[in-house]
This record gives C-alpha cells, sequence and structure tokens, in this order.
C-alpha cells in the first residue's frame, strides 16, 4: 500500500507554487466511510496529500538534497468527504523558503467545493539521504511531473451517479488508538497506540527512516473525538470543523507506544474545543486542539 | 517602545506555543532549559511573533544581532565562539547571568542561552528596524 498521495503534477513554480491532482479510484486502499456509510478518501490524507504536494514543490527546489518533514500547521480544515470517483485539485502556495524550513498553506478542491484548506504549515527540512535514497525521490518526482497546459481542466472531473462501485470495495481498517487506558466522560480520555512496523504506510514513509505520519496520528486522534462524544452523552451533536495549532515535536517511531490525553479545552452550547497531548515515554511527540461545533450552528 | 510594552503579548504567546501555564512564563525564564522548548516550538514562536507584531525576524537573526559588527571569523571559528564573539554576546544577551556563558560555547549552543526578554528585545528591533524603513521610504 503505497502512501503516496499525489497522482501527478500540473504544475510547478520553484520556491513558489504547486498544483497536483489525485484520483480517489475504488483502487484506492486508504478509504473509510462517512457517516452516511459513503466511501471515501481517509479526510486526514487530503492533508497529507497536500503536504505532500507542498514536499515535491519544496524538494525539486533544493535539487532532491533536503527535504521537510510535518512540524506545525495553525489550521486544518476539513470541509467535505471526497468519495470514490471524485478528483481533488491540490495546490500549494510556498509562502517562505529557505535551507531550514518552508512555510507554506495549501487548498484543496473538487470541482468547485474546497474540500480541505491548511493554513500556516511549517515543516522544517532535513537531509533527503537520512529518510529516502535521492535516485529513489529523483524517479518518483519523474513519474508524476506531467505538466499539462493551461487548457487542462481537471474540475471537470467528478464523481457520477454512474459509478461503477462493486460490493468487494473494502475500506481500511480505522485509523485509530488500540485502546482506552482512562475515561472520565465529557471530561478525559487517554488512549494507547502501539506502532508497529507492519504498518502500510512505513515503507513509503520513510524508506531509509520509518517513521509515524503526523496525518495518521491526527487520522487516530478524530477517532478518538468520535469516541469521547460517544462516551459523554452531551445534550447536543457536534460536528468536527477545524483541528488548530498542530505540532508534531518528535518522530514516533515503530515500537514506540503512543499515549494521547485528551481534555476539554472549552465547551459551551455553541462550541466545543478538545485538547490532545500525545507521549513517547513521557516526552511530548505532539499537540493540537480539535473545533468542533454544535449541529445547527 | 520597551519591553513593558510587548512583554504581555509575548508572554501569552510563549504560553501559547509552549502548552503551559502564563503564570510559568517570566522575563528571565530560559525557553529550552526552563520551559522546555525545543527546536520545532522556536520556529513556531517565530512565526507567531511575526504575525503578531506585523515584523519578519529572519532566521539567525539573534546570533547576527549578537555578532554586531564582528565578521564571521571574527564571531566564530569552526562553530566555536572566538573570545571576541563571547564578549559581543554577552553584551548583547546582557539580560542572561553571566554564569550562563560558559567556556569554548559553540555556536549551536547560543538557543540554550535565550529567555523571555531575549525574544522581547528581538522584537522591540525587528519594529524599530521597521520604523525606521518606513521613515526612510
Amino acid at each position: 500500500m503505497r502512501f503516496l498521495f499525489v497522482d501527478r503534477i500540473l504544475h510547478l513554480s520553484p520556491a513558489t507554487f504547486v498544483r497536483g491532482i489525485k484520483h480517489v479510484t475504488r483502487d484506492d486502499p486508504y478509504l473509510g466511510h462517512d457517516e452516511q456509510g459513503r466511501l471515501c478518501f481517509i479526510p486526514s490524507l487530503v492533508g497529507e496529500a497536500l503536504g505532500q504536494l507542498a514536499a515535491w514543490n519544496v524538494m525539486f527546489s533544493n535539487d532532491f538534497t533536503l527535504r521537510p518533514v510535518a512540524g506545525i500547521a495553525s489550521c486544518a480544515k476539513p470541509y467535505r468527504p471526497v468519495y470514490v470517483g471524485e478528483t481533488i485539485l491540490l495546490e500549494s502556495f510556498i509562502d517562505n523558503l529557505d535551507e531550514s524550513v518552508v512555510q507554506y498553506h495549501s487548498v484543496a478542491s473538487v470541482g468547485n467545493d474546497v474540500v480541505f484548506t491548511l493554513d500556516g504549515a511549517l515543516g522544517p527540512l532535513l537531509p533527503m539521504e537520512d529518510f529516502i535514497d535521492v535516485a529513489v525521490v529523483r524517479r518518483q518526482f519523474a513519474e508524476i511531473n506531467r505538466p499539462v497546459d493551461d487548457t487542462f481542466n481537471p474540475k471537470e472531473s467528478h464523481a457520477s451517479s454512474e459509478m461503477l462501485l462493486s460490493e468487494d470495495v473494502r475500506p481500511a481498517p480505522p485509523m485509530a488508538f488500540d485502546r482506552i487506558l482512562s475515561s472520565e466522560p465529557g471530561v478525559y480520555l487517554c488512549a494507547e497506540k502501539h506502532i508497529t512496523r507492519a504498518a502500510p504506510y512505513f515503507p513509503d514513509h520513510f524508506p531509509n527512516k520509518p517513521v509515524l505520519p503526523m496525518t495518521v496520528l491526527l487520522e487516530c486522534k478524530l477517532h478518538l473525538a468520535r469516541e469521547f462524544l460517544a462516551r459523554a452523552g452531551f445534550s447536543k451533536s457536534y460536528q468536527l470543523r477545524e483541528l488548530r495549532k498542530i505540532k508534531m515535536k518528535e518522530f514516533v517511531y515503530p515500537g514506540d507506544v503512543v499515549i494521547s490525553h485528551l481534555s476539554v479545552k472549552q465547551h459551551d452550547d455553541e462550541m466545543l474545543i478538545l485538547s490532545y497531548r500525545s507521549e513517547v515515554d513521557g516526552r511530548r511527540v505532539c499537540v493540537l486542539d480539535v473545533v468542533m461545533t454544535a449541529e445547527g450552528n | 517602545m520597551n519591553i513593558d510594552s510587548v512583554y504581555p503579548k509575548v508572554r501569552e504567546i510563549i504560553a501559547d506555543v509552549l502548552v503551559i501555564g502564563e503564570e510559568e512564563v517570566s522575563l528571565e525564564r530560559r525557553l529550552i532549559a526552563d520551559l522546555g522548548a525545543e527546536s520545532i516550538d522556536f520556529l513556531d514562536l517565530v512565526f507567531q511573533l511575526e504575525k503578531e507584531f506585523g515584523i519578519k525576524i529572519p532566521r539567525g537573526q539573534l546570533e547576527k544581532n549578537a555578532r554586531g559588527d564582528l565578521t564571521q571569523d571574527e564571531f566564530e571559528k569552526g562553530g566555536v565562539l572566538t573570545a571576541a564573539g563571547m564578549a559581543a554576546l554577552k553584551s548583547y544577551l546582557c539580560e542572561v547571568p553571566a554564569d550562563s556563558f560558559k567556556a569554548n560555547m559553540k555556536v549551536n549552543e547560543i538557543p540554550m542561552l535565550f529567555t523571555v526578554e531575549t525574544f522581547c528585545k528581538l522584537i522591540i528591533a525587528a519594529l524599530s528596524e521597521q520604523t525606521t524603513l518606513e521613515t526612510v521610504a
């Protein structure tokens, strides 16, 4: 199962801008179900695709000597699921790039719908060879870098009611924590995840240094938010709006055990903000807030 | 523009970036040793300060400020601060206790010295430089 999500780069202006596409098809290994049970691309991985697109620009710009890794994002907003049969137009705008860090923001859309935005992303740049052989990453880039002229319009690619979806399309197992360690309904939740080398994303992320993709951890945390809400028994239903102040402070490696603490930062009739802190061996590895609003607001 | 005028906002941002209580932040506290900051936090902090104060803080600006008129070679040799470099650093980071500066200090160890006040000074310098540029323009 590849963990490379940009199918094609349509336009690349070094250190400035990059546009690409990702087709979501029944061949995708990372499919899940939306709330209505419809097959869709795992939401956090749209953010992964945007990050990878920005990374292609950065790596091309520095002649594949350095690669960005996930660091910080001030805000990630999933607007709606992307369904099988739809094509995501990915666009990343490089706001600043030097030899140590890239700063960018990104938008993913399907047709006229914005489906995901990523703002205030900061990625430290690290030596390429630590993560992947330069020849390999160059080959991967050559495979997908197929620019088109401006007449190409991926916005015309849509899911259609005529899609042929056979019953044997199976969603991926949910990206989730292994077990709940402690719970105080409506107040606090603590969960644990063992990181195994057998996970399908490690061969690509990365061949020379397998580390847990931040977006996988984010998806696990969104799953944990649903578990928290199910246990909380709040009188109102809440809907995910955005992930804020995301920060990956350290790499998580196969063999690590991630402990995540979820607590309520703010709760009122209109809004619920959950604060997450994840640790490995007592070291803080990832923090973020998940913002939800009451249904109907 | 002085430390007192920027400190409340800097304190709030540092607490937010490091996910700690504002009461844990005070002017003399060192970001790494006392408040647990890591390299990614410095990136985040600079980004947040730039946004809040509408300034640009180029990477390595603190070291550049400390170096003053010294050339790179006069400031450090093989990554280790020269005597002149150490004197310039001590003079620039006058808010840092003298016993924090150890002999044969490496350039990449300089961030260990940074306190909350260091960042307040950095912002004041950036704001004043910006004002000067606007006046010239």
